[in-house]
């Protein structure tokens, strides 16, 4: 596996922030490009006599989703762990509640918020005025959040995926999902002539065909090449991912993101520890459990469904990724250091900051003593209070009763 | 001049299908539009009250990473968006000012829409976790089950509502 390029979420973030402007920007210019800086042609979609929106937003959706899938079958990212990156959870009733609320608000205001975006930089106030809106609506949400979050978390199904759903390879779903696609861009053809001349009594004028046969003879190639790679034997595969993995080192996590993923989402990872027993009953992570690296085959890891990402622990940190372990679908990690940097990090006191220490150094060490403190049970000093900048003491007042 | 004629829509469909897969491949992140939006709501308010925001349970959240409220991944996601809808209308010679409206609605009432479909908006994709880019068409692609149920419900709302509107658009 080689994409996602994961340091620039961390160590590389300033160029991940320079990459988000330039994907931004062909986001932008390619909403602007489609005419969705204007209402009134988003709007359309609703009267079925323009359907553009759909044919976009469908054809983006069926592009992504099969180039993603190619590019699993090519062993070059891998799907399931993208799509458990960048989808969200499933929250069924807010998010049913809050699909047909925005439906209701896109047909008042003529845009959805990132068309809106496009709407003012192409220069239209009723655009400016829908992000306006937006941004107020977003703020509402904040103050009554309160009142509705028994609401906003109900339905919790964790993240959870068609393909998960359908137990099919995802490569067959966005075959079906794909072939569908083009039978509903026939039939919004079809409804758009009817409409278009029930509207406006005209006959509708004639778009050349030739663009959309190539688009759908892409989509037919793409379909049967991911469904053809699915063909290749699993074991080739994880040969690949084996040695893909091992050449770009992915796939490792620090004791501290560690500390921080497991305060913050547990059930997200599946802690094993493959030291010793003897060194795992004397001390352990909490909530990991004990598998020898030669159990780690009859473990069944290739048949979980591999929705957690899987974290690895020796004594010291593994220098290569079992090859029982690659088998798991989802995310391998190998905790950096081992065991021994856990213990480092968690088990034994923060070292004291001095005074002069930075705000950043200062949020590390208060992190550090929580996480000890949660560990151990034995609570750390607090850091030194922040320094006082520029102080200076007050003048004395001079003369007065006995000075003269 | 003549405004450039906008492109075939499923071109358009399939090159912003190819911008989300290089956004998955590269960043393992898709595109988005209302969370950037409410962080700079956020950040607005915070330079206001800023007490105000760290009491309240939803906005403090977006503070607990330490950093600054508008450093973050999709806030600069959507100056690019911006920047790139700026260029793209002012090449195709589209860039002016004006409201665009149907033909039977002032522009008053154009406007007034315009901010009430926004608020609705922007609550509903808080409540929903994303809007069309992020939901719909990120977890769309990634065939999220969820984002398939908000993307009909989107379209549900929309067909619903249609009728009540026309006067606005036709």
């Amino acid at each position: 596996m080689i994409f996602p390029f994961e340091s620039l979420g961390s160590a590389d973030r300033e160029v991940g922030l320079v990459v988000a402007v330039l994907i931004g920007f062909a986001f932008g210019f390619v909403l602007e490009r489609a005419g969705f800086g204007r209402s009134t042609k988003l709007a359309a979609q609703f009267y079925l006599n323009d359907m553009t929106v759909f044919k976009v937003m469908f054809g983006a959706i069926v592009t992504a989703m099969l180039g993603l899938v190619v590019a699993d079958g090519l062993g070059l990212a891998d799907f399931q762990v993208i799509a458990e990156s960048a989808a969200s959870t499933t929250y069924m009733w807010p998010m049913l509640i809050g699909g047909l609320l925005l439906g209701a608000g896109f047909i008042i205001s003529g845009y959805c918020p990132g068309t809106s975006i496009v709407g003012a930089a192409s220069g239209n106030v009723d655009g400016l005025f829908t992000i306006v809106g937006v941004g107020l609506g977003s703020l509402l949400f904040s103050e009554v959040y309160p009142l509705i979050q028994g609401f906003y978390t109900s339905g919790d199904q964790g993240q959870m995926f068609l393909y998960q759903l359908l137990e099919i390879p995802p490569a067959l779903l966005a075959g079906g999902v794909a072939v569908m696609a083009v039978g509903c861009f026939v039939g919004a053809e079809v409804v758009e002539k009817i409409y278009t001349r029930k509207m406006s009594g005209e006959e509708p004028q004639l778009v050349p065909v030739a663009p959309r046969r190539l688009v759908f003879a892409t989509f037919g190639f793409a379909t049967v090449l991911g469904l053809a790679l699915l063909t290749v034997p699993v074991g080739a595969r994880t040969q690949i991912k084996t040695e893909m993995c091992d050449a770009c080192s992915v796939g490792r996590i620090d004791a501290e993101e560690l500390a921080r993923r497991m305060l913050d989402e547990p059930w997200k990872l599946l802690i094993l520890d493959t030291r010793e027993r003897s060194a795992y009953e004397e001390k352990r992570i909490p909530g990991s459990e004990h598998r020898a690296l030669a159990e780690l085959d009859s473990y069944g890891l290739a048949y979980s469904p591999g929705v957690k990402d899987l974290v690895l622990v020796d004594a010291d940190g593994l220098g290569y990724a079992p090859p029982a372990a690659m088998k798991y679908p989802g995310r391998v990690l190998m905790l950096a250091g081992g065991f021994a940097a856990w213990k480092a990090f968690a088990l034994e006191e923060p070292p004291m900051l001095t005074a002069d220490a930075s705000d950043e150094e200062r949020a590390g060490f208060l992190f550090r003593a929580s996480v000890h403190q949660k560990m151990t049970g034995s609570k750390a000093a607090p850091p030194p209070p922040a320094k006082a900048t520029n102080f200076t003491a007050p003048k004395k007042k001079r003369g007065g009763g006995c000075d003269g | 001049m003549n405004p450039e004629k906008f492109w075939n829509p499923y071109v358009a469909g399939v090159v912003l299908g190819l911008v989300l897969l290089s956004s998955f491949l590269v960043m393992g992140k898709g595109l988005g539009a209302s969370g950037g939006v409410n962080r700079v709501a956020v950040c607005a308010v915070d330079a206001v009250a800023s007490d105000h925001v760290d009491d309240n349970t939803y906005m403090a959240r977006l503070k607990t990473d330490g950093r600054p409220l508008l450093d973050s991944y999709f806030v600069f996601e959507i100056l690019g968006v911006l920047l790139g809808g700026v260029v793209s209308a002012f090449a195709a010679g589209r860039l002016k000012g004006g409201v665009i409206r149907g033909p039977r609605i002032g522009i008053s009432s154009r406007l007034a829409f315009a901010l009430t479909g926004g608020v609705l908006m922007g609550v509903a994709a808080r409540l929903a976790r994303g809007c069309t880019s992020g939901q719909a068409l990120t977890g769309g692609a990634l065939l999220s089950a969820g984002s398939w149920v908000f993307m009909l419900a989107v379209f549900a709302g929309g067909y619903a509502l249609a009728y009540f509107m026309r006067r606005q658009w036709t």
